[in-house]
């Protein structure tokens, strides 16, 4: 068995998974809102659905709009319509160059489509069984390792039910808060949102505490 | 405008180098996370943070815009079950899935906790909650 990767490679890794998804796409990533999209697809493709017709009325109209400014000389480029934004009101994107240190513009707001977060969730899979696979790590197994044995519980019933109870306050809370460890621990935090800030340290506050209380009391 | 193909490109690459990376650090590993959360062994609190550093770094060398985020009312109890949850089961959303492919095959039973937890959420939400945008998938 290799030994996990020193602190820099995996802060190096982590970055630029993040900084690399966020440039490529234009959006920030989350897994948990990737999951929440992916459980709710019906809902989601019809929400997706909906906004490809928008997006077809908006390219109508600015094809119009170009026709008319040919016709009558119009200065082209002219904006002609805000873009369309998924389920919320957008500000308009302001014409002249945004001062220094203000945000360059407005936020793709249209979700990644969803393919493409069934996509990042079956590939996380993959990822990681390569890593496990390689590193000499992987070995199918029916218990969680000495650390949860030790820890939370050996008794394989109650093993199943703490798994279970942690993993709906999990998907639960991630979704209440609006994020998890990577929409708002790297993305968030990474944008210095003061919602991820708050969202981060609360977590990970929590997690702390419960965590010490396991170690030292339970 | 990024193309449909750009972007199932980038999120397959991103889920590839996310779980590989992940797995490497350990957190998919019961014992380090405590760890980590214990303040036993900093080295994936490191990483974490470091990753953080880097980031913030990077996004404001590169002018990368800002997205807009207000702290609803869901942002903090949400946070605690999270934080909660993250420390009993060693599962973020995205761990149980690598903790699989570690071959830990009790995490299976939390990734059907995280999906009812997370279509649990978008229920509460329409019948008691009412929050609006920012959680429970709004």
């Amino acid at each position: 068995m290799s030994t996990y990767w020193p602190w820099w490679a995996g802060a190096v890794g982590l970055a630029l998974v993040t900084i690399n998804y966020t440039l490529t796409t234009d959006r920030s990533f989350g897994v948990s809102s990737a999951w929440d999209r992916v459980l709710h697809w019906r809902r989601e493709r019809q929400l997706e659905q909906m906004d490809d017709e928008f997006t077809d009325d908006q390219a109508l109209a600015d094809a119009l709009a170009a026709a008319t400014a040919e016709h009558f000389g119009t200065a082209p480029g002219t904006p002609t319509m805000p873009p369309v934004s998924h389920g919320e009101s957008q500000p308009l994107v302001p014409d002249v160059e945004p001062t220094a240190g203000e945000n360059s513009s407005v936020t793709n707001t249209r979700p990644a489509p969803l393919v493409t977060q069934a996509a990042l969730l079956v590939s996380i899979f993959l990822g990681g069984l390569i890593a496990a696979t390689t590193s000499g790590r992987f070995r199918l197994r029916f218990d969680m390792g000495a650390g949860f044995r030790d820890l939370v519980t050996a008794d394989p019933t109650a093993m199943i039910a703490t798994l279970f109870v942690g993993g709906v306050l999990v998907g639960f809370g991630t979704r209440l808060a609006g994020g998890c460890s990577s929409g708002h621990g790297l993305s968030g935090c990474g944008r210095l949102r003061p919602v991820s800030i708050v969202a981060t340290a609360v977590f990970f506050g929590t997690a702390v505490a419960v965590s010490f209380l396991l170690w030292k009391v339970i | 405008m990024r193309t449909r193909g750009a972007i199932l490109l980038a999120n397959i690459i991103t889920g590839l180098a996310l779980g590989y990376t992940v797995t490497n650090i350990g957190f998919g590993d019961y014992t380090e996370l405590n760890r980590m959360f214990t303040f036993q062994d900093l080295r994936m609190f490191f990483s974490f943070a470091g990753a953080v550093g880097i980031i913030v770094c990077a996004f404001a060398l590169l002018r990368v815009r800002r997205t807009p985020g207000r702290i609803h009312a869901g942002v903090v109890p949400g946070a605690v079950l999270f934080g909660t949850g993250w420390a009993i089961s060693g599962g973020c959303p995205a761990i149980p899935i690598i903790q699989v492919a570690s071959g830990y095959l009790p995490a299976l039973v939390t990734i059907v906790g995280v999906i009812v937890g997370i279509r649990m959420c978008r229920w509460a939400n329409a019948r008691y909650f009412h929050l609006d945008r920012g959680s429970c998938g709004l």
